[in-house]
């Protein structure tokens, strides 16, 4: 959003408070979602939750469609629809609620560079796996993502799709990276969020973030797919941290 | 924290610092109580001091989660590296005499393969002026860890030569030549304008000791670390993550800003980028591969950024460069006064993150919003020029290759310009007399010599008249 419409639009948004009836569109949980569109938005719902604002969870088969940056999962709040985690974080902040205000400027920046970590990281790790692993594409991605829709629109969907999202990795180099070192860069990541995170129940200080929220919903979709190749949640598992969520 | 100095390779393996190396005799190892290789200067006292302190904070740092964090933190995996280790001295043997040679053999003026990111001061000392001779004698007693010149070819890095004030223009080859210097890796660095000269058709590329060539900017930087020029030695486990973190930071909201300042703008694009890019290549690729470049980045961009429809460009624009505003001070914020992210020694993050701003503080574009916004943080601008000075401090002060200078072009076209102009008013006139001659407009007719001026007189008339 430019910054005048940005402007006006917290300030629009400033003046009401969250309504009873705000909404949350992702895909079918039970057949179309995949494993980065669920993981997405169980961080906004972890988020949301933390902030204590009321949500409610609308699964509709075209939400990717509905989303204004074509991204799951976005909300709908009073008049207006926010999409992904960022834009909803600083909405809800505009509406007076933050989960980072007691953070220190260094402490935010850390925060904002974990968070770019696991967008990096994981979810591209997650994405990868979907769609450029040809076992997990072929036994899930395809049927899960064109299930609601009539031949021959599945398959055009789901081929378009991942086109786009191989084109993606090509784009940020890899697409010539092999299963192995996409999950060897996942073991990393994991690595270097549990040497953050420690011993401590929470990212920063005692309260959870909106990082907390974002590593949960990741982790968390993580550990419960079911997969053709499991070693994603294997290496997931090691993180034994996890356990408290 | 390390008091100050640069990151270390490891003879110093997590158990026994001094035995494994202690055991091959090693000249220097064994002269020095310093434990690591480019400190190891006899000749200059003032080093000694803090080498032996920090010798003693190191036991601290010896511990399995960082060792294990140290191989996660190549994102592309160092699994050699812990394996290599031990093997380490052997490596390091009869290193000054080889690395003297491979030094002085090395073909071009490299200032950039000094070894040793050392203080000004230190380095001052010892390698003075600018030659090659001067620098390899000083500095052959001062690198005894330089065993890769005995096992096999030294490695070679080709970059995008440099401009601007820096020692490249390109900002992966920027990196790796500055984690190169942080690390005093050995290495040979070719400064070339023509990608297709280098041995994987992209700059930057590495041919390691092996004839292997490595292009991706990460697995270069993989390979200097098994090589043992790790820069992150030091790190705790918590700096590790905080370093992955901070890189998808860079890549995530700075990189694609850069992308577009130096490439997408038109502005700067036209006058800087490709004007340097074009001086810079050799004929005929002047033409056409500053162009192809700039459609590689542009695709590469969009793909970034997602799909958006043209009339978000402005938006889209707007959003990425106060996203990358955001980072800057966020940086700003993290480096705070130290002299480096971690502390006083610097790290593979510094080299990323002082490739960054260095090219965007030192570029002279027209259109610099972003670069406006980094001058007004002055610990990121001191940060640069302080590392500038300190690993590349003749690269500012030498004289750039005459192709590389805005003077420099003219000098060289002119003793060209002036022939190329003979030579077409000769090839001009060579075309006319040669038409004329055969087209019969003017003949020249070897009857006797009293008839041939009337004749060729003739002949002119003619031609007079047809004109």
């Amino acid at each position: 959003m430019s910054l005048v419409a940005e402007a006006f639009v917290s300030q629009i948004a400033a003046a009401e408070p969250w309504p009873e009836n705000a909404t949350l569109y992702q895909q079918l949980k039970g057949e179309q979602i995949l494993l980065s569109d669920n993981a997405a938005s169980l961080a906004v719902q972890a988020f949301l939750q933390m902030c204590n604002l009321p949500i409610k969870v609308v699964c509709r088969a075209n939400a990717e469609y509905m989303s204004p940056s074509g991204k799951v999962p976005f909300i709908h709040v009073g008049n207006q629809v926010v999409s992904e985690l960022g834009p909803i974080v600083q909405f809800v902040k505009a509406k007076g609620h933050s989960l980072s205000d007691g953070l220190d400027e260094v402490q935010k920046a850390e925060m904002k560079a974990y968070m770019e970590l696991v967008n990096n990281m994981l979810l591209t790790a997650e994405l990868y796996l979907q769609w450029c692993d040809e076992a997990t594409v072929g036994e899930i991605t395809h049927a899960r993502y064109g299930s609601p829709y009539p031949w021959p629109l599945n398959h055009i969907l789901a081929y378009q799709k991942q086109w786009e999202i191989k084109r993606k990795m090509k784009a940020i180099g890899w697409g010539k990276k092999t299963l192995d070192q996409v999950l060897e860069d996942v073991d990393q990541c994991c690595q270097a969020l549990s040497q953050r995170l420690g011993t401590q129940p929470y990212f920063f200080n005692k309260q959870p973030t909106e990082l907390d929220a974002l590593v949960f919903g990741h982790l968390y979709t993580i550990l419960t797919t079911q997969l053709t190749n499991d070693e994603l949640s294997e290496k997931v598992l090691f993180l034994s941290e996890d356990g408290k969520w | 924290m390390l008091l100050g100095g640069p990151p270390r390779r490891s003879p110093r393996s997590g158990t026994s610092p001094k035995g494994p190396q202690s055991s091959t005799g090693h000249v220097h190892f064994g002269k020095s109580p310093q434990t690591w290789p480019r400190r190891t200067r006899p000749r200059s006292p003032g080093l000694a001091a803090p080498s032996g302190v920090r010798g003693s904070t190191q036991p601290k740092r010896r511990d399995f989660p960082r060792r294990a964090w140290l191989t996660a933190l190549s994102r592309y995996g160092a699994r050699l590296w812990m394996g290599r280790r031990p093997s380490l001295p052997e490596a390091r043997g009869p290193a000054p005499r080889s690395a003297a040679a491979s030094r002085a053999s090395r073909s071009l003026a490299s200032p950039e393969t000094s070894p040793s990111p050392l203080p000004a001061t230190t380095r001052g000392a010892v390698a003075g002026g600018g030659s090659v001779q001067g620098r390899a004698g000083a500095q052959k007693e001062v690198f005894p860890g330089q065993g890769a010149g005995k096992m096999a070819a030294p490695m070679e890095l080709f970059c995008w030569s440099g401009g601007w004030g820096l020692p490249s223009v390109d900002l992966d080859s920027l990196a790796v030549l500055t984690y190169a210097r942080f690390t005093g890796a050995p290495l040979k660095v070719h400064k070339i304008s023509n990608p297709w000269r280098s041995p994987s058709g992209t700059l930057p590329a590495l041919r390691t000791s092996h004839g292997e060539v490595i292009s991706v900017p990460h697995k270069i930087i993989t390979h200097l670390r098994k090589e043992k020029y790790n820069a992150d030695y030091d790190l705790s486990a918590r700096q590790g993550a905080d370093t992955l973190a901070f890189m998808s930071l860079l890549e995530e909201k700075l990189l694609p800003v850069l992308v577009h300042t130096f490439w997408i703008d038109t502005k700067n694009y036209v006058e800087v980028t490709r004007k340097w890019y074009a001086e810079a290549m050799p004929f005929p690729l002047n033409f056409f591969l500053p162009g192809r470049m700039q459609r590689q980045y542009m695709e590469r961009l969009q793909l970034l950024s997602g799909e958006h429809r043209p009339e978000d460009e402005e938006e889209l624009e707007k959003e990425l460069y106060r996203e990358a505003r955001e980072c800057l001070t966020l940086l700003s914020q993290s480096l705070g006064t130290q002299k480096f992210f971690f502390g006083d020694a610097p790290a593979s993050l510094d080299a990323f993150v002082f490739s960054y701003l260095a090219l965007l503080l030192q570029a002279k574009l027209p259109n610099g919003k972003l670069q406006a916004h980094l001058r007004g943080l002055h610990n990121l601008c001191a940060y640069c020029t302080h590392i500038l000075s300190l690993y590349f401090p003749w690269d500012g002060a030498e004289v750039p290759p005459p192709r590389h200078t805005p003077a420099g072009p003219e000098t060289e076209e002119e003793p060209y310009g002036r022939r190329n102009q003979i030579l077409s008013v000769l090839a001009g006139l060579a075309a006319m007399v040669g038409y004329a001659l055969l087209s019969g407009i003017v003949s020249i007719q070897r009857a006797t010599p009293a008839r041939a001026p009337s004749t060729r007189a003739l002949g002119m008339a003619e031609e007079d008249e047809e004109e």
